[in-house]
């Protein structure tokens, strides 16, 4: 008896402690992210108090100001454009190379392979002025020929670069599910007489949608939230959200006008947060499928 | 036969070359563009660029602010990785094998963070470190460990950990789901034999889970890497703004700094070809001594 | 078949666009060097005009170039105006499009002005001085206040060549709570001596002698000190980093001295002295957990809704004297404009700067609290401005200037070493003698670049 009650206490302590430890982190979660939400509904001179006191009322005005002074309205448009169309190159890009790179071995296919692993290595951070430079001389030079740029200022120019430097991680993360696929299907296929293209558009393709959702989710999130290529490419007019919310803040700041700085954070967190509630469930069906193989 | 091969090589072809394409012109060529502008001096606006061979990598070796961004970067790549491993395989292995109660609540909120965008992660931490009134030294105050608390932002020596908190935070969930999905195909039974052996949990995790997820771990390392030092700047220019005094200045921040604050443009290149080397190298590295059999299962 | 087809049309498209990488690959060169003036179809030039955000808002300017189109009906202005001008225009500049006019100070973390200095980027603008203002009969020169043209902030190769004409100008000093002073029956301290003292005394209240923003509020401070410490002669021997002149007297007495503040300075400033959380360490004087924060008059409109503490009344003053009876400065602080070297339209620019000092142009400043450095300008001024700018017409000296241009020097920042180092001093990291010496050594290093 006495040994079974102590049994019964070890395990208790060990889910208690479980239990603390999930909650915690829960916790130092939950709490800061509500503080964003909850801040951007104060009013000015709440900002001043204390930062946790909850909000006095609600002012929606800050969203109204960020809205239409700030254009972040305008900006929002803008940024589903270029990561919707982003998103678009990228998997008309990286579908097909991923599968063939991890499906079929060609000369120098070993070469292509690491090629692409290397490009991992290059941070956009670094790069970002030498492609505005090179942009730049493209649009010099077509200033000379017809008189007007192309290549600065272009929405969709932005998008192709963006994909451009997803593409290393999205062929790693594309081909190494690729790899776990058994080759059945394609013999099967090729016993029907259907040529390659046929074979990769109506038998693998549809056999990577877990692994294409999360392709979609991580750059979605990266490009959404990406603003130093965003910055120097678009000078012009066409900003995208995050440069729009480090303008507003630069400017809030400076004016000590708090408010609409967090309601700024929160149109920008919203979207993410909202797609992430939607795509969670394949998240992890999706990463479990097509693991992280080195 | 003939048209087969062809077919196939035209499939091939069609496949990769858009890719190839594409990386070479945004990638590459930019990336040999800082190499090749890293032998130069210039401004930044004007057209007079000298050729300065290596000059300022010799300069590079001497720059004592360089040498501390250099320090402040491998302090955070160690610590961020280390905590983010221990962190995120613990609560990886709490959601697969302990039965939890509202696992997938827990592993919603906890994917939360990295979703976030950076600047809002900076604003988010700069009230939580907050010398009065953040919630830090609050909650130490509340539970009298008063003589825990800290000038989180302020003290010199704390600062960068500070700095490695914030990227902790928000890594931990995404690494969480990645542990969390290898070691969901560790079978069962195998952990059901060693409990019938009599080995406790932590045995368990230590002798089956840990080797058969190695692969996984490893590949991890060097996403460590990578992102540290991508986010350490963009987390530190929002946050610090590299100070104070430069106590969190990181690699690319201070080759932001001397490209445009200082009109180096060509030292600044030459800090990323650093950059860009180091990581690759010490990424190679850690790959190489972490080699292990692969366990199949 | 669809998507095949998608695929051709990108590979063509990159295709294309590597067509177009080479054929512009040779002409670096060409880009940006076109200077003849742009008119429209009825003869009017557009100027482009390129303006700071700042404190004192966007309203002033449109009213300016409201006013100035109706002065002078050949010119249409476009207007610029951001809170992150640089970040705004840097892009188009590289691109080889230059604003005409340029409203943007030295001095801001960006550094694009200074950036423009060193690869000689700027117009010499030494005439306007002797042009008359647009639409009077008196020249700039007689109208300007003195001294304003004669530093390395408007001269910056320190020849007498002009480069930046001065624009809204603020003394600045340590700015504290009046009404606590008062209350306590402290008296405003005059020298250091007197401010240790005062330092003591506050603090067996609980309260800091002294707080700063960011350490980038100190350029005002050792200014002010220099000049104090060594006179006029001895401050430009600084600013031209003249060998050894660190290690002086004077100038050893200038670091010791804030040195000596780092025990003085209250705990949470060094944590919250960064661009994110400065309004923090401004807090600290209005809630009287600090006394003395160096400042400039912009603070005041800055922290307008900020709560604080009871008979609460902003005072300010100069920097205290090394020794009693000695001389006392006050920096002032002024922004510029200025003309691209590559601006197409450079005679209408200078026109424009020249109406900057006009009766209209200056009271139209005003409204929005902008002063403009002209004869007879505190004549205008009311309420608490007034005392700001009276501070000089009580035997307080005005201190201006800043650090020669210099060609760029890679991982040396004169900044960084002087003023961003202070956060170190302050938290007992860095000792006043290592500060000094690479103080000293920078200064080495930037005397050879001075162009």
């Amino acid at each position: 008896m006495k040994k079974k009650a102590k049994g019964l206490s070890t395990d208790f302590l060990y889910k208690l402690f479980i239990y603390v430890a999930l909650i915690t982190l829960a916790v130092s979660i939950i709490v800061p992210v509500g503080w964003v939400f909850l801040a951007s509904i104060k009013e000015n001179a709440e900002f001043y108090g204390s930062p946790w006191s909850l909000p006095k009322g609600i002012h929606f005005e800050n969203f109204i100001e960020a809205f239409r002074d700030a254009n972040m309205g305008d900006y929002l448009i803008n940024s589903i454009m270029v990561t919707g169309l982003a998103l678009l190159i990228l998997l008309i890009v990286a579908l097909p190379a991923a599968y063939v790179l991890s499906r079929f071995h060609f000369k120098g296919s070993r070469f292509i392979h690491s090629f692409v692993k290397a490009g991992l290595f290059i941070n956009v951070s670094y790069i970002v002025v030498p492609i505005f430079l090179m942009l730049l001389d493209w649009d010099t030079g077509l200033r000379a020929m017809m008189g007007d740029g192309f290549f600065l200022n272009n929405r969709v120019i932005l998008a192709l670069i963006y994909a451009s430097t997803a593409l290393p991680f999205t062929i790693y993360l594309l081909s190494s599910y690729f790899e776990t696929l058994p080759s059945d299907f394609e013999e099967a296929a090729s016993i029907d007489g259907a040529g390659y293209f046929k074979t990769m558009f109506s038998v693998m393709l549809p056999m990577a949608r877990p692994s294409i959702i999360i392709v979609v989710l991580f750059n979605f999130l990266l490009f959404w939230n990406e603003y130093i290529l965003a910055l120097t490419l678009m000078p012009g007019e066409h900003k995208t959200l995050p440069v729009g919310l480090l303008n507003l803040m630069a400017a809030e700041r400076a004016a000590a006008n708090y408010g609409p700085m967090y309601a700024g954070m929160v149109i920008v967190m919203l979207p993410t947060l909202i797609l992430f509630i939607a795509v969670q469930k394949r998240l992890t069906q999706g990463m479990t499928v097509g693991g992280l193989k080195g | 036969m003939v048209n087969k091969k062809w077919s196939r090589r035209f499939f091939i072809g069609v496949c990769i070359t858009p890719a190839l394409l594409l990386l070479t012109l945004f990638m590459v060529v930019p990336t040999v563009q800082v190499f090749r502008m890293s032998l130069y001096s210039w401004g930044g606006f004007s057209n007079n660029q000298e050729f300065v061979g290596l000059n300022n990598f010799i300069l590079l070796w001497d720059d004592m602010n360089f040498i501390r961004s250099f320090q402040n970067s491998i302090v955070l790549i160690v610590f961020v990785a280390l905590a983010t491993i221990i962190i995120a395989l613990f609560f990886a292995y709490l959601l697969t094998n302990a039965k939890v109660k509202g696992s997938s609540f827990f592993r919603i909120i906890f994917y939360i963070p990295n979703i976030l965008s950076i600047v809002v992660i900076a604003g988010i931490f700069s009230a939580i470190y907050d010398p009065e009134s953040g919630l830090l030294n609050n909650v130490f105050g509340m539970f009298s460990l008063e003589n825990l608390e800290q000038k989180w932002l302020g003290n010199q020596k704390i600062v960068i950990y500070s700095v490695a908190g914030a990227l902790v935070w928000q890594a931990i969930g995404y690494y969480m789901v990645m542990y969390m999905s290898s070691m969901a195909s560790v079978p069962k039974s195998y952990y059901e034999a060693a409990s019938l052996e009599g080995a406790g949990k932590m045995r368990q995790f230590f002798s089956i889970t840990l080797p058969l997820i190695w692969t996984n771990i490893r590949t991890t390392l060097t996403f460590y890497i990578i992102s540290t030092i991508n986010l350490s700047f963009l987390l530190v220019e929002a946050m610090t703004g590299g100070g104070p005094d430069g106590s969190t200045e990181v690699f690319l921040s201070y080759m932001y700094d001397q490209a445009y604050t200082n009109s180096t443009f060509g030292y600044g290149m030459a800090i990323g070809v650093v950059v860009f080397i180091f990581s690759f190298v010490l990424a190679a590295i850690v790959n190489r001594i972490t080699k292990r059999d692969v366990l199949e299962y | 078949m669809m998507k095949s087809k998608n695929l051709l049309l990108t590979i063509s498209f990159v295709l294309f666009s590597l067509v177009l990488v080479a054929c512009s690959g040779g002409d670096e060169t060409t880009s940006s060097k076109e200077s003849e003036g742009k008119s429209d179809a009825d003869g009017k030039t557009t100027l482009h005009i390129a303006a700071l955000e700042s404190a004192y808002g966007s309203d002033m300017w449109t009213k300016i170039t409201d006013a100035y189109e109706a002065a002078n009906e050949n010119v249409e202005i476009e207007l610029t105006i951001e809170k992150n001008l640089e970040e705004i225009v840097r892009p188009n500049m590289q691109a080889g499009e230059y604003p005409d006019v340029f409203l943007l100070a030295t001095g801001r973390p960006e550094a694009l002005t200074e950036t423009l200095i060193k690869e000689d980027g700027l117009e010499n603008i030494t005439d306007i001085f002797d042009k008359n203002v647009y639409g009077e009969d008196v020249t700039v020169s007689d109208k300007l206040l003195e001294g304003f043209t004669d530093t390395l902030a408007t001269n910056p190769y320190g020849e007498g060549d002009t480069y930046l004409a001065p624009m809204f100008y603020s003394p600045t000093g340590l700015f504290y709570n009046a009404g606590l002073l008062e209350e306590k029956g402290w008296e405003v301290p005059t020298t250091w001596e007197e401010m240790w003292e005062l330092g003591d005394l506050a603090a067996e209240e609980g309260i800091s002698l002294f707080t700063y923003p960011t350490t980038g509020y100190f350029d005002t401070v050792v200014g002010s000190m220099l000049y104090a410490s060594g006179g006029t002669d001895f401050y430009n021997h600084t600013m031209t980093y003249e060998d050894g002149v660190w290690e002086s007297e004077e100038a050893t007495r200038v670091l010791e001295t804030i040195a000596k503040l780092a025990d003085y300075t209250h705990p949470n400033t060094v944590a919250n002295a960064n661009p994110n959380d400065f309004t923090k360490n401004q807090q600290l004087v209005l809630d009287n957990e600090a006394l003395f924060m160096p400042n400039g008059t912009w603070v005041v409109g800055e922290m307008a809704e900020a709560p604080r503490a009871e008979n609460f009344e902003w005072g300010m003053m100069p920097i205290p004297a090394f020794e009693d009876g000695e001389d006392r400065y006050a920096f002032t602080f002024f922004e510029q404009i200025w003309i691209p070297a590559a601006a197409s339209n450079k005679d209408a620019a200078e026109d424009f700067i020249t109406f900057m000092y006009s009766d209209e142009a200056v009271s139209i400043f005003l409204e929005s609290g902008a002063i403009q450095p002209v004869q007879g300008i505190t004549d205008l001024l009311e309420g608490e401005n007034k005392m700001y700018y009276s501070i000089y017409d009580e035997g307080v000296l005005p201190a201006m200037g800043t650090f020669a241009s210099t060609e760029p020097v890679p991982g040396v920042s004169m900044g960084d070493t002087l003023y961003g180092a202070i956060d170190s001093v302050m938290s007992g990291n860095l000792s006043y003698e290592d500060w000094q010496k690479n103080i000293e050594e920078a200064s080495d290093k930037l005397r050879p670049a001075m162009n």
